[in-house]
Order: C-alpha cells, then structure tokens, then sequence
C-alpha cells in the first residue's frame, strides 16, 4: 500500500521542496490530534500524582509528586478486589458473546430457515433498545434469580449481543462455501464444522470482537451501579464512584483511582496494539 | 416479569396490611435468636470519612448485639431511593434504609415505613428520645408521627475566604450578617479581585432543594402550604429575585453549580453558602493556601434566619416483629449519645443531642478543638424542617420548581413570571 | 461491519445465491435453532421481554410501586409527552447530538485517514496508538477528566485560554456551549476509531485503480473524488448509520455525569429524558412512552439509512 499511495499525490512531478513542506503539515496535524486524545490521560496521571493542597495547579509535572492519592485509594476502596473482578466480568463477557455470537452466526449461516428474515431482525432490532428501559425490569429480574451483588449478574444480561452475532455472520459468510461443502460430504457432524473448519478460520472478527467486548464490559457503569450492593463485589467503575461523594470529589484519590481503573485496559493495548489494529484492518469492519 | 412480581407483592401488602396496626405491638422485648438486618447506607458507598465512621457505628452495634447481624446495602445517596423502591418491587424486603428527608411523605405513605409509634411502645420511645433536640425530631414527622429518625444531618453555613477579603479592601474580621453584606462583598470581591464574588449550592444535582429552601425561608416564604404551591408567592419569589440581582450586577457567580466546592477550595471565590458537612474537605484544601472562616447564614435584614436540614433519617421498613425489633436496636444505637460523637467528630455532622457538645466525655474535647464549628452549633436554635413534596408525582413537581428557580436567576425572562408558571403547572401534579 | 448494514436488513437480499440452493435439499431442521437458542434466548429473557412489558406500561401511570395500582391511561402518556416542551426540546437536542458528532466521527477522520495515507513505519504506527487510547478510556473516566479540564476558574483549557487573550467560557454552564461541549466529549472517544477504520479501508483500495488514473493524468484532486471516496462510501455510510443511531445514546453517560440535563435543560436529550422519567421522578408511564417513542424513532432511522445504503454504497466487488 505504501508504495503506490505515496505516489498518488505527485501525479506530474510536484517540486520534492512541496513534498517535504507536506509531509511537515502532515506530521503537524497527527502529532496535533495525538496531543488532543492523549493529553487527558497524561492530565490525570499528573493530577493522581500531587498533593492535595496542591490538586489545583497547573504546572505541567507536579513539583513535589507523591504516591500518596494511591496509597488512600488502596486502603480506602477494595480496589484490588475490583480490578480482580472487573477482569473476570469482562473476560467472561468476551468469551461468552464470542460463543454465543458464534452459534448464532452458524446457524444463520449453515442453514436456509423459514424464520431466517425474522431471526435476523429481532437481532438486530436488539441493538436499538435504550437500555434506559430495560434497565428496571432486569433489575427485578435479576433480584429474583438471586444475581444481586454477584458477578454472574453483571456478565449473564451482557453474555449475547447483536453486534457479537452480526459481526460473525458477516465473517462466516466470506468463507468458501465449497469447504464446508466437502466437509459435510465427508460426513463431518455440523458442530464439528463449526469447532474445527469455521472458527480457526475467524481469528480476526474474533480478535477485533473480543477486543470490543472486552473494553465495553471494562468500561461499563450503570448495569453495575445498580446490581452493586458491597464494594468489594463490584467493579472499577463503581470504585471510581465512590470519590465522587456527597460532600463533593475527592480530586486527587478520583484520579488515582481513574488511572488505576485504566491503566491496566491501556498497558494491554500498547502491548497488543499492532494485533489490535491490524485484527480491525482484516476483521470486515470497514 | 414485571407484573406477575408486582401481582404477588401487592397480594403480600394487602395481607399485611389486613392485619390490625395492633400487630406492631407484638415486636418482642430482645433479640434472642441470631438474626440478620439489611442497612440500606449512602455514606458507606463513597470512600469518605462517613464510610468509616459508619463501619465503626456497625461494628459497635454488632459488639453490644452479637445476635444481630447488619448486612450493609452501599448506594450512592443519589440513588438510594430508588434502589430500596426497586428492592421492593423485587420482592426483597430492606429493614433500616437511611434516606434523605426530600422523600419524606413518599417513604411514610407510599413506601410503607414504619412509624415508631406504630412500632415501638410510647414509654421506650419516649426514653430514647429524651435528650434529644426537638426541633430534629420534627424533622422526621409526617402528620405527627416519626417515620424518619434524623440520623446525619447539616444546615447551610457561609464559607468565606478571607484573603479575598482583604484583597478586596474589605474587613475579614466582619463576616457578612445580611444579603445586603453578601452582595456588597461580592460585588468588592468580584470587580477587585477578579474572582468569583459569592455563590450558593443551591442548584446542583445533589443538593435537594434545602439551601433554596432555607434562604426563601428566612424571607418569610415557603415552597409549598398543604397541597398549594407557593413557591411563586411574594416572599419567596422576592428571595429568588434577590439572588437573580445579585448575578445580574456580578456579585452572584455564575459557574457549574455541580463543582462550586472546588472553585471554593481551589481559592477562587469569595463566599459559599452550603452545608456544613463539606467543612472538613474543605479545610483541608484550603490548609496553606487560604484563611478559611465560617459564619452562619446570611440573614434578611433583621428577619430570622432559617436554616433548613440536609442529610439523612433512618427509617424502618421490616415487616417481621423480630426483624422489627432488631432495626429498632440498630436504630437507638445509631442516634445515641457514643454515635452522635462518633458522627459529629468524624464526619462533621451535627449531633441531634445537645447535652454531648461540652460533655468531656463526648464532644467536649473535639468542639474545643474545633472552634469552628460553634458557628454550625448556634443555627440549631432555629432549625427549620425542609419541606417535602406530597403525592405521586413529587419528584417532578420538586423538579419543575428548581428548574424554574434556576431559569429565574441564570436566565434572562422576568423571574416572577418564570416561577409563576412552573407554579401553575406544578400544580396540576400535586395531589 | 459494512454489511452489518446489509445483514440489519436480513439475509432475503444479499444471501450468496450458490448456497441457497446447496442447501435446499435439506428439510427442516431443528439443529440450527439449538444453535441459535443461547443467543436468542439471553435476547428474549433480557431486551425482548422488558420492551414488551415497557409497550405496555406506556399506556398504564404507575409510580413503580407494589403497593400502588397501575392505571390504565390509554395513549394519555404519548399525548402528554409529545406535547411537553421538554420533550421537543430534548428531540430537538438529540438531532444535535446527532449533527454535532458528524464531525467528528465521520468527516475529520475521513479527511486526516486520506491525507495521511502516506506515512509510513513507526510514526504511523505510533500515531494510530495514540488517536485510539480514547475509544478504551471509559466514559465515566473521560467525563471526570473533561470536567477537570474545561472547569471555569482553574481547568487548564480556561487557563490556555485566557493566556490566549480569550475571555473565559462556561462550557459546562452556559446553555450556549453546553451542548457543544458534550458532543465534543463524545466525539472525542470517536475520532480515533473511526479513523482507523478510515485508514484500513483506504488501505484495502485495489492500487491498481490509483495506478491507472494516475496514468490518465488524473490529479491528485481527482483521484480521491472519483476513485477513494466512491471507494470508501461502504465505511463513510456505515459511520454515518453508527452516528445516527448510536450518537445520541454514547453522550448518554456525558450528560448523566457531567450535566444532568442542565444548564436551564440545554444538554438533555430523548435518553436522557426518559432515564430521568424512570429513575428520579419514577414515572413508570411516562419513562415507558419515552422509551417506545426512542426506539420506534431510531427503528425507523434504521430502516432508512439501510435504504439509503444499500442505494448508494459503492463495492468493489
């Protein structure tokens, strides 16, 4: 790709002193808009890191930094407890739309159903349904299934989506037919297929899927707000709530506890983040 | 789902609620088997000082009741009404709820709390009460029954910055009596300094209605009679009119009302009426970078002021007489003379008894060290019950009427005229 | 994802022919329906039977309470809201939060993904890290640090500004810049994600095209007008369906954090209306109909933006 588009905007030969003066204002604008999506969180980082008479400067390091908004957010908010959980929450939310995603894209795909039209619309008709109004009756719900205070009722209402599904049919349905052809004139079981031709074959949109539920589940905040009963049963977000009080924010301890609530999501991604973008390039979301 | 829990729920009210009101009677004298209480508890859903506090108090009465087990439900303050309406619906029963007094008619009569009178015998109540200011057990009443025990609760004090008085030329040693004083300080403060000259956390998200309703209080108005709206009537809408003239001539800020305590804390402005529970963060922000002082609220003239609560009662919602019983326990031993020292040092409530201030064996200690405080102390005199809102549509009309109030002071339409017809359409949803 | 549009349509239109008939000879089947359970149940249990119950409390009034009956009120609830100025103007807002992303999430990552198509290496590399950290930052975190930021008396933004020689803006209480400032907010999250998606699309353009206009002398102009940009329509309208029908909801969490609906109600909109309906002022009737009008209204939207895709999106198949 980078060969022949680092033609294109030559066509007859513009003077290389142009060039250069493009490749500035390029480098210009991306180093801008980097700026404007990172500079937030290096705020936070900052502002975690002074003291507390100090919260409101506006030097760009603070001058005497201290770890001390952390040590209060650790021994204030189970927050360890909550990382923890907020892990398994997200992990298992992933997992489970990517299996439920999976089963549902199959069969949509594998066989011509009569329902086929009416399947497909109810699921994507999901997707538009405010949560607002289904947030109550969950509730109810959930209290009667006794998932209240428990990670199982923070990961079941989320464990199928219609993004998960569609996503996947989209995916499976780009895969040879001929394949799955022979496969099942070899007399390979249908679920068979589906384990061992279909799903090695999916690594991207699965990639790019649980990457996005993953994050969503990390990043979810009223589903929680409401089932939470005990701190230590719940997850960042909620932690993160907690220096939002009555008697106003607790600056410092809040953004302590908004880069312990992120970082661990930002450390995974920089590690994966050439797998993360290039599972997107190939995934069909585009 | 909804409605088939719904159904069997009101099956299991209106049985209850055959039952003669005798039945409270049958709460017995002690725990004597091990039982387990849900706390329904916003302080302990924040990581301030209040939660630690209230694991204390928990700790303390599971100490002396070691039959009793509290199970605490941690709720952000501002969601804690619905979630025990929720918890309800769901057919799970809370026991002691601690909730704000904005909700008060609608936890006694459409909630179903229980009254103390009901529930308790007039002898034991009476002893537990003694001591105990009268002007905070009013504040808990609904036609003359407790429903609400006043638990943590403030009144609205004036913060100021006296470095930005001086700034301004003014003398810091004179606090401000009036609102004449508020807005002739702002004005300095403002036009001097640069600063913010005076705002109060009247308008915020979470603050309810009761800084509003203590300054159109001490106007002589009321936000409510009966089931009349009169938040438009003359007094309170002069009060309001004088807040809108002070923001039109620069002396009343005009910020997010939803960060005012930092803009204070961080020393950019001069004046902040609001609860007295913020003082401890406060002084800590303001420790080497400010003069922080404290005076009671600004006055109307020579009219009293009425300083209006916030915070919290606790109430009882426990069907079972044994679970009844232990709810009271926990009740008596939240609003007793060891917890109200515990609530008032630690997280900066007032104490509902008074005898503990200069007690040495309670607050002495801590009031002496506190000089401050002693300003929070004096509102207590007059402290004025905030004014719930009736009938099955109070939250809305509550809302209407601070919607009003805010476009009356933020927005650029006649005042009077912008309370007059949220009044009138309020109206049509009271009961 | 661009056929994501496609499949919210149903696979009656675009199933690959070649299949179908493969597969005809196969009588009905219960397999794929125990394929499809998990998923369809955990959606009936949890969206489906919620939405039905909401349709329903749409037409009764009820506080939410057991103790309380639910009254019948017929289409009273719909009559009521739609003619409660709060209520347009909340729509109005919600078409703003709609045009006001646009921006943002469509056109700037559109432009910054063409012009800089070029880079290479590490710094692209880099600069794509960076634009996407926002997509992963929560929207309680992002809330929490924009406040800080745009604060009017000590924020670094009103600061920066002021060092400029500007005068000082509320952007969180001034009903005029409320509203932009939540978009923003919203944005925000957006541009770096949409402009990998941008980038991956423009990538997977056949070279082949570029190369022969550029042969014909095409200029540079005109090889993004007529070739890119026909190219990438897939991508642009499918952002413009995801901002359209999602826009809205995603500054839900802004303005429950940040504003709740204020200053003087400028930054509400349709979700936050009926939140604030269902969960402060407990009007189960009311919080309902706001809810059906919400869905019905984006079911529709949907139904038109396929139309419009399927009418204009260019593949290169």
């Amino acid at each position: 790709m980078t060969t022949d588009t680092s033609r294109d905007h030559s066509p007859s030969g513009v003077s290389s002193g142009s060039g250069a003066l493009r490749k500035v204002a390029v480098h210009g604008v991306m180093i801008f808009l980097s700026l404007v999506s990172i500079f937030p969180i290096y705020w936070m980082i900052v502002t975690s890191l002074r003291p507390e008479n100090e919260i409101f400067s506006t030097t760009l390091w603070p001058s005497d930094p201290t770890l001390e908004n952390y040590v209060f957010v650790l021994t204030r908010v189970p927050m360890l407890q909550m990382l923890a959980n907020t892990t398994i929450v997200a992990a298992a939310t992933a997992a489970l739309q990517v299996v439920t995603g999976l089963f549902a894209a199959y069969a949509l795909v594998r066989w011509r159903m009569r329902l086929a039209g009416v399947v497909h619309g109810l699921i994507a008709l999901s997707w538009l349904v405010p949560f607002q109004v289904t947030m109550i009756p969950n509730y109810v719900l959930a209290s009667r299934l006794g998932l209240l205070d428990t990670l199982t009722g923070l990961i079941v209402p989320n464990a199928a989506h219609a993004f998960a599904i569609l996503l996947l049919y989209h995916g499976m349905r780009s895969f040879p037919v001929e394949i799955l052809e022979a496969a099942r004139i070899d007399g390979a079981k249908s679920w068979k297929i589906l384990w061992q031709i279909i799903t090695p074959n999916m690594g991207a949109p699965i990639a790019s899927l649980s990457i996005i539920a993953f994050i969503s589940a990390w990043n979810e905040y009223f589903w929680p707000l409401l089932l939470s009963r005990k701190p230590e049963n719940s997850v960042v977000q909620i932690g993160l709530q907690m220096f939002m009080t009555q008697e106003g924010n607790l600056w410092g301890p809040l953004m302590a506890a908004a880069a312990l609530a992120s970082l661990p999501i930002l450390v995974i991604y920089l590690l994966l983040q050439r797998h993360v973008i290039e599972s997107f390039m190939k995934s069909g979301i585009r | 789902m909804l409605r088939r829990t719904t159904l069997k729920l009101t099956a299991a009210f209106t049985a209850a609620s055959l039952l003669p009101f005798g039945a409270f009677a049958e709460m017995p004298a002690a725990v004597d088997k091990p039982i387990t209480i849900t706390f329904y508890n916003y302080n302990l859903a924040s990581a301030s000082a209040g939660a630690d506090a209230t694991k204390e108090l928990i700790a303390g009465f599971e100490k002396k009741f070691p039959n009793i087990k509290v199970e605490p439900v941690a709720v952000p303050s501002n969601e804690i009404m619905s979630r025990v309406q929720a918890d309800i619906v769901a057919g799970q029963q809370p026991d002691v709820a601690q909730l704000v007094f904005r909700d008060l008619i609608y936890i006694a009569n459409d909630l179903g709390a229980n009254a103390l009178e009901d529930m308790v015998s007039a002898d034991e109540l009476k002893t537990h009460f003694t001591g105990m200011l009268p002007q905070g057990l009013e504040l808990g009443k609904v036609d003359g029954k407790t429903y609400g025990l006043a638990y943590t609760f403030s009144t609205p004090i004036l913060y100021y910055n006296a470095d930005l008085f001086k700034q301004a030329g003014l003398d810091p040693d004179q606090a401000p009596k009036t609102w004449d004083d508020v807005a002739l300080a702002g004005k300095a403060i403002k036009d001097k300094t640069g600063k913010n000259g005076f705002f109060p956390g009247a308008y915020g998200p979470v603050d309810g209605t009761f800084v509003y309703q203590a300054i159109v209080m001490s106007n002589g108005g009321k936000v409510r009679d009966g089931d009349t709206l009169t938040f438009a009537g003359s007094n309170a809408a002069d009060a309001v009119k004088m807040l809108r003239e002070m923001v039109d001539s620069g002396a009343h800020a005009k910020i997010d009302p939803a960060s005012a305590g930092d803009t204070f804390a961080a020393g950019n402005m001069g004046m902040f009426l609001y609860t007295s529970a913020l003082l401890s963060s406060i002084k800590k922000s303001a420790a080497g970078k400010f003069d922080l002082r404290l005076a009671p609220m600004p006055s109307f003239g020579e009219k009293p002021t009425a300083p209006t609560n916030s915070g919290s009662a606790l109430f009882v919602f426990s069907q079972d007489p044994e679970k009844q019983r232990a709810s009271y326990e926990l009740l008596k031993y939240l609003t007793s003379k060891e917890a109200y020292t515990i609530i008032t040092s630690k997280i900066g409530y007032l104490p509902l008894r008074l005898d503990i201030v200069d007690d040495p064996a309670y607050l002495g200690q801590w009031v002496k060290d506190n000089p401050m405080f002693r300003a929070n102390l004096k509102q207590l005199d007059h402290l004025t019950a905030n004014i719930a809102f009736p009938g099955p549509n109070y939250r809305q009309v509550e809302k209407m009427m601070m919607d009003s109030v805010r476009e009356a002071i933020f927005g650029s339409g006649d005042p009077v005229a912008t309370l007059k017809a949220a009044q009138e359409q309020g109206q049509e949803l009271m009961p | 994802m661009t056929d994501i549009q496609a499949d919210l349509a149903g696979p009656l239109v675009k199933t690959a022919p070649v299949a179908r008939i493969r597969y005809q000879r196969e009588k009905i089947s219960i397999a794929p329906w125990i394929y499809l359970a998990p998923a369809l149940v955990l959606l009936m249990v949890w969206t489906y039977i919620p939405l039905i119950e909401a349709f329903k409390l749409s037409f009764y009034q009820w506080n939410m309470l057991p103790t309380a009956p639910q009254r019948y009120v017929g289409l009273k609830n719909y009559e009521r809201l739609l003619a409660l100025p709060e209520m347009r103007n909340a729509l109005w807002n919600t078409l703003y939060y709609i045009l006001g992303l646009f921006p943002l999430s469509v056109i700037l990552p559109l432009f910054v993904a063409i012009w800089t198509q070029d880079l290479t290496g590490r710094a692209r590399m880099i600069y794509r890290a960076m634009i996407f950290v926002p997509m992963i930052v929560a929207p309680v975190v992002a809330a929490i640090l924009w406040r800080w930021l745009l604060n009017e008396d000590q924020g670094l933004i009103t600061l920066g500004l002021e060092w400029l020689g500007f005068d000082r803006i509320g952007f969180l209480t001034d009903p005029n810049y409320a509203l932009a400032t939540l978009t923003w907010i919203t944005g925000w999250k957006l541009i770096g994600f949409s402009t990998l998606l941008f980038s991956a699309a423009n990538a997977g353009i056949n070279p082949s095209y570029i190369e022969a206009a550029r042969i014909d002398g095409a200029s540079r102009w005109a090889i993004i007008r007529d070739i890119r940009l026909p190219l990438l329509s897939p991508t642009i309208l499918l952002l413009s369906m995801m901002t359209i029908l999602f826009g809205a909801q995603w500054s839900f969490a802004y303005i429950n954090v940040l504003t709740n609906g204020g200053p003087l109600k400028s930054t509400t909109n349709i979700f936050y209306l009926l939140w604030e309906y269902g969960f402060e002022t407990m009007s189960a009737g009311w919080s309902s109909a706001a809810g059906m009008i919400a869905f019905a209204g984006f079911a529709l939207l949907a139904a038109v933006c396929m139309g419009l895709t399927k009418r204009f999106a260019v593949y290169d198949d």
